[in-house]
């Protein structure tokens, strides 16, 4: 396994920027109209953060642990597989952000006690604003075909962001951090690479 | 110790005057226009066009049918230009389902020459079976050429080669690199190792090859395979807004990309070129540049002189 000290991740990116965001338009016409579904994920996430019912905790991390799941079997193993041989290791590290969810979350109900910082609050407040609402817009805003949107339950990058989101608002533990901030990482070269 | 180094160096010359000269004649069809140049692979004489197609980044495009058409439009007018030798790895996502597409859609899976690669660790069992799936990808009875990508497990790989090819499960045996990786590693291969082919990268500014891998391949009649050509585009974008010298006409250069193939194809111990692309217009330009005349030597020589000079 020593050979793979030689590889750069560049020589794992083998696909082109076209190819990748028509990956996108694919997804999103094969999945309509799941993304109703998504958009009431949205709604519910925006609920829970407003009014702050006692289940609010629970419920955004019930609703964010089905959308790391859906987006890991739905994007990463079943379309990104296809062209980027790394993807299945990437719906796995999805997984296990769903199982982190599930037992933080959902068990042990920790999205309880929101942060006292008012800057903290605001910066994931805008923060879940692009998520879940301007995200979906970027190919119009960079020229790109409008059905190759992305939306938050339904691919990676805005899930990942929305979720970072709720962590900063709330006082989360900080290993549900670990695998947003990789993938982060992990998308951010990946979208410098083929670009 | 002398008089070995000046056998072998008289060797390699002797190869570079026959390599030259071969090059330097142009063939005709019976139609009276020029015809591709092919050269022949030294373990079996069997001859390749000197212009291939790779599929790394290209090819990759999933299961989508605008994607699989345009791959089988590219392979289409590669064949139709007189192509044959077609390059892909399981590293390359859904590259040799998009082939096998374009295969099947152009009645070309005989025609073509397969080469394709096992990366894998899993050695025992995993190295046949990821062979078998690509075999199955390709939509082809045999794959021509399996190399072992990137010297990966290449010594367990290289057995199960040697004892496949003896079956006739495939025809020829190689190992590859790129990016100029593990080139002393490389060379013990070549020395040692009974190999049919050599895939590594060589471009007219990475020269490294020129000094030790090329004459070695030339001299143990090891064909060669050169991929990133074009320093996979880099060059071209470097070039694309630098004047073309006039003396590029006496070779036939009406373009970078075919200085740039001309210049690879020209050595006298490669065999072929593996450049990628997803444009046909971008194939065709390629493909000119596998039509004689090529460079000479002193050729070669002003060619670097001057892309160094602009660069």
């Amino acid at each position: 396994m020593g050979e793979l000290a030689s590889y750069r991740l560049s020589d794992f990116i083998l696909f082109s920027e076209t190819v990748y965001y028509r990956q996108f338009e694919l997804y999103n016409q094969a999945i309509w109209p799941l993304h109703t579904v998504a958009i009431l994920f949205s709604l519910l996430i925006g609920y829970a953060l407003w009014k702050m019912p006692v289940w609010a905790g629970r419920v955004m991390s019930g609703l964010l642990v089905v959308a790391w799941l859906w987006v890991a079997w739905e994007f990463l193993y079943q379309r990104f597989q296809q062209i980027h041989v790394v993807a299945e290791y990437y719906a796995l590290g999805f997984v296990l952000q769903a199982g982190l969810l599930v037992w933080d979350g959902v068990i042990k109900n920790c999205l309880t006690r929101c942060s006292t910082s008012q800057l903290r609050i605001m910066t994931g407040a805008m923060a879940l604003f692009v998520a879940l609402v301007l995200y979906p817009f970027t190919p119009f805003m960079t020229g790109r075909n409008g059905l190759q949107f992305e939306m938050f339950a339904i691919t990676p990058d805005p899930t990942v962001l929305a979720t970072l989101a709720i962590l900063f608002i709330y006082k989360a533990p900080k290993v549900l951090y670990v695998i947003p901030v990789i993938w982060v990482i992990v998308s951010g070269m990946t979208l410098f690479i083929i670009q | 110790m002398n008089d070995q180094h000046n056998q072998s160096r008289r060797r390699f010359l002797k190869l570079m005057a026959f390599g030259a000269s071969g090059l330097a004649v142009p063939r005709f069809s019976q139609a009276g226009t020029a015809s591709f140049i092919n050269k022949p692979i030294p373990s079996s004489h069997e001859r390749l066009p000197v212009i291939g197609l790779g599929s790394s980044r290209t090819f990759n495009v999933g299961n989508d049918p605008f994607g699989l058409d345009n791959v089988a439009e590219v392979m289409r007018y590669f064949f139709n230009a007189g192509g044959k030798l077609i390059d892909s790895s399981p590293m390359y996502g859904s590259s040799q389902t998009a082939i096998g597409y374009g295969l099947k859609k152009l009645a070309k899976t005989k025609a073509v020459f397969s080469a394709d690669k096992v990366w894998t660790w899993e050695h025992d069992e995993g190295g046949p079976a990821q062979m078998e799936q690509s075999r199955q990808y390709w939509q082809v009875d045999t794959l021509d050429l399996m190399q072992v990508h990137n010297l990966v497990a290449w010594q367990q790989h290289l057995q199960t080669l040697a004892r496949m090819k003896q079956q006739g499960q495939i025809r020829y045996v190689g190992v590859t690199t790129s990016h100029g990786r593990r080139h002393e590693e490389l060379e013990q291969i070549m020395k040692t190792e009974p190999l049919d082919f050599v895939q590594f990268s060589y471009n007219i500014l990475d020269r490294e090859v020129e000094a030790r891998l090329l004459p070695l391949a030339a001299k143990r009649d090891i064909a060669v395979i050169v991929n990133r050509p074009f320093q996979r585009g880099e060059l071209i974008d470097a070039l694309k807004d630098k004047p073309l010298p006039d003396w590029a006409k006496t070779i036939d250069c009406k373009s970078w990309p075919q200085f740039l193939l001309k210049f690879v194809v020209s050595h006298p111990a490669v065999t072929c070129a593996i450049p990628a692309t997803t444009r046909v217009t971008h194939l065709q330009e390629n493909m000119a540049a596998g039509f004689a005349p090529m460079p000479d030597a002193a050729m070669r020589a002003r060619m670097i002189d001057y892309v160094e000079k602009i660069l």
